[in-house]
């Protein structure tokens, strides 16, 4: 070139291959290693997309080739299709290998790529010259090599490729063939195929791990790019007290919503279970309230509710008591009427209960040392002695029988089969058990022990999944939940007065740490015993407390909308959002509760 | 009842239970507290007569820290009462001062009067 100094004519028609020449002698911008290497990338993934003159003017222009000279003729080579060219290039690359015994993988590779389109192009006798002169000496795997010997018996290029399962020249193949051999070289001579796709992917995915509400059904590659993933709180998490239930007259111990979500059901000191309510509102559509529905009286000589279990078919509330608890009552939750009476013996203290999946079985128990399979047509029909039990639940079992787990004052959690009257230790916690709760689906347990936290148990796999802390201990009974679409969420009470919401989190991962401090949900006067998830409207919970009220708690989205409906009284929705028992307060917790 | 009180938290007591074949629980309100084979003495008197030395007991709470001087020392105890009824039933050793004593620490004494003997059963799991 005339112009040694890089300086060009600006009237001159200089031709694109002149200007690129000139410009190639001295680089716009001096790169940096790493800066060079993501040119490379990028340079690698324009390629990938088909935009190849971008590629080729992103080369020029920083002066990073995307691979090294030799690498870029095998490239071309293999793609137009020209072996011997291939060949040449790759006997010059063979001392950039990683390992030396990879050589020979490589060359057979080429060899049978060359063979097979030699064959499907109909040319016999150059393929069977290949195979002898080309594939045979290079001594690698044998059946390979037989079963493209078969291939020359083919009738036509279709049995061809249907036989060897290769899609022909023209099938992607040569790019495929690059793609295999790439991973035989250094990177810095041959880039690892689509390297920034992987590169981007891996980024989304640890976004994704880290995301402490992640509960979308989008995979990685449909997330965006554009800003970090983070899935939205506001959507999917209870943060906001939407109604104060002031109905009690004395502490809340227990809350229980339906299996269909339709009622809750609330019990304490008071010796009264209230039965609630739950109306999705027309509009806006999605934000749920609660209203009273039923005060139903279990006599003041018991202590207090202990206990509160819904049968699997909504229908049948069954309540325990406090500590003397001899009896149980059934009730029927759409009209009230108290449709059993159950006592057995004079000594017994039921003070946890659950039912078995035909909705008129029941499990009754406590620590005396007994308890009870029983049915509301019935009443009591078997007894398991010597146990001291201190919760309760059941499991549907592979043979289409019903476990019932309980935890014991031993702190072992036990199947037992009433049918069978087998029983056998599913594992032990090392701490003494306060409580504990089954998911929906009837996969995870959730067991409260003392000083130590709730502990998530894989009930198939029997093994602790997850220790949750974050909660206050204290010397009373707490209960927790396990709620969400994915059986993603678990609730707890707190010694502090606050609520405690963790996202259980997807498989370990470098998030896993953080998926374990709970959200925690202020605004209770005393301690919060108990908590229960909404099988229906997920984002729903209910919390019972000390300070005599049941907090109701929904995600700010919905709950927002639950409070504009409820401010102007008789929404569209209907006239029945304000009845007795039931005060809806304003989100902020300083206000006291109107009085009624 | 919009603050928090710390004289309302009075939610449900946990209350454990050892088991056990002969099982000991608060005299006043019947609270198990522990059994005979974590008895590991019985010739101790506290205030109210004989007093019983165990090895574990639950339900207890306890007192600040003491400095009292015994008849066997000078020992560092705190005061046991039922979790539930409140009343007094014993104390625990935390430290001893005379090297012959320190067999004491971490274990529980209950005044035999505090205190009643009643029948429990077996552990039928065998594993």
């Amino acid at each position: 070139m005339e112009n040694g100094s890089g300086c060009l004519n600006g009237s001159g028609a200089a031709d694109s291959a002149e200007k690129a020449q000139q410009q190639q002698q001295c680089p716009a911008v001096q790169l940096s290693e790493r800066n060079c290497e993501a040119v490379r990338v990028i340079g690698q993934y324009l390629r990938e997309l088909g935009l190849a003159r971008s590629a080729e003017a992103l080369v020029l222009e920083a002066g990073c080739p995307l691979e090294s000279g030799a690498a870029a003729q095998f490239r071309s080579s293999v793609l137009l299709g020209d072996w011997d060219g291939a060949e040449a290039s790759l006997a010059s690359l063979r001392r950039a290998l990683w390992r030396e015994s990879s050589w020979s993988e490589i060359a057979f590779r080429l060899a049978e790529q060359r063979y097979l389109e030699l064959l499907e192009s109909g040319a016999h006798i150059a393929a069977l010259c290949v195979l002898r002169g080309k594939l045979t000496p290079l001594q690698f795997s044998p059946d390979r090599l037989h079963r493209l010997s078969g291939l020359i018996m083919c009738s036509g290029p279709e049995e061809l490729r249907q036989l060897s399962g290769w899609s022909g020249a023209a099938g992607g193949t040569r790019q495929a063939l690059l793609d295999s051999v790439e991973q035989f070289f250094p990177p810095s001579v041959m880039l690892p195929p689509k390297r920034l796709s992987v590169l981007l992917d891996q980024a989304v995915r640890a976004q994704v791990s880290r995301c402490r509400h992640h509960n979308t059904s989008l995979s990685p590659d449909q997330l965006t790019l554009l800003a970090d993933h983070s899935c939205q709180a506001a959507a999917s998490v209870p943060s906001v007290c939407s109604q104060v239930l002031d109905a009690h007259q004395d502490e809340v111990h227990v809350c229980q919503f339906s299996p269909n979500g339709r009622f809750l059901a609330t019990g304490g000191r008071d010796c009264v279970a209230i039965v609630w309510l739950v109306e999705a509102a027309a509009n806006p559509p999605g934000a749920p309230r609660v209203r009273h529905h039923l005060t139903l009286r279990i006599g003041e000589e018991r202590g207090g509710v202990a206990w509160l279990a819904w049968s699997p078919d909504s229908r049948l509330l069954l309540a325990c008591a406090a500590e003397e608890a001899t009896e149980v009552i059934v009730w029927e939750a759409e009209t009230g009427d108290c449709i059993k009476k159950l006592k057995h013996r004079d000594e017994d203290s039921l003070t946890t209960a659950a039912w078995l999946p035909d909705s008129n079985h029941f499990v009754v128990g406590g620590n005396r040392g007994h308890f009870y399979l029983c049915s509301v047509d019935v009443g009591f029909e078997k007894a398991w002695d010597f146990i001291r039990v201190v919760a309760l639940a059941t499991r549907r079992e592979d043979d289409g029988g019903t476990a019932v787990l309980a935890a014991d004052t031993f702190a072992r959690i036990r199947r037992y089969r009433f049918d069978t009257m087998q029983d056998e230790t599913l594992f032990r916690e090392d701490g003494p058990v306060m409580s504990m709760s089954i998911s929906q689906d009837e996969t995870l347990l959730a067991v409260c022990v003392a000083s130590a936290g709730v502990h998530l148990w894989d009930l198939r796999l029997r093994v602790c999944r997850r220790r949750l802390h974050g909660l206050t201990h204290g010397a009373y009974l707490l209960h927790a939940s396990i709620g969400g679409p994915n059986q993603d969420f678990v609730a707890s009470g707190s010694h502090d007065a606050r609520v405690c919401v963790w996202h259980r989190g997807c498989q370990a991962g470098d998030g896993a740490q953080q998926h374990l401090l709970p959200d925690k949900l202020s605004g209770h006067g005393g301690l919060v015993s108990c908590v229960s998830w909404n099988p229906r409207h997920h984002g729903m919970l209910a919390s019972a407390s000390d300070d005599c009220t049941v907090r109701i708690w929904l995600p700010a989205s919905l709950a927002a909308a639950a409070l504009a409906a409820s401010a102007d009284g008789t929404g569209p929705g209907g006239a029945g959002f304000s009845s007795n028992g039931c005060c809806s307060s304003t989100v902020s917790k300083h206000q006291p509760p109107p009085l009624l | 009842s919009s603050e928090f009180n710390a004289s309302y938290s009075m939610g449900r007591l946990h209350i454990e239970h050892m088991g056990g074949e002969r099982v000991f629980s608060c005299a006043n309100c019947d609270c198990p507290l522990t059994n005979r084979q974590q008895l590991i003495s019985t010739r101790f008197t506290g205030a109210t007569g004989r007093a019983f030395l165990f090895n574990r007991v639950v339900n207890l709470d306890t007192s600040e820290l003491q400095d009292r001087v015994m008849l066997t020392g000078r020992h560092m105890v705190r005061d046991v009462s039922c979790r539930k009824c409140k009343t007094k039933l014993g104390w625990v050793y935390e430290f001893a001062t005379e090297e012959s004593q320190q067999y004491k620490e971490g274990k529980i004494i209950l005044e035999r009067a505090l205190i009643n003997e009643s029948e429990g059963f077996p552990d039928p799991v065998k594993d």
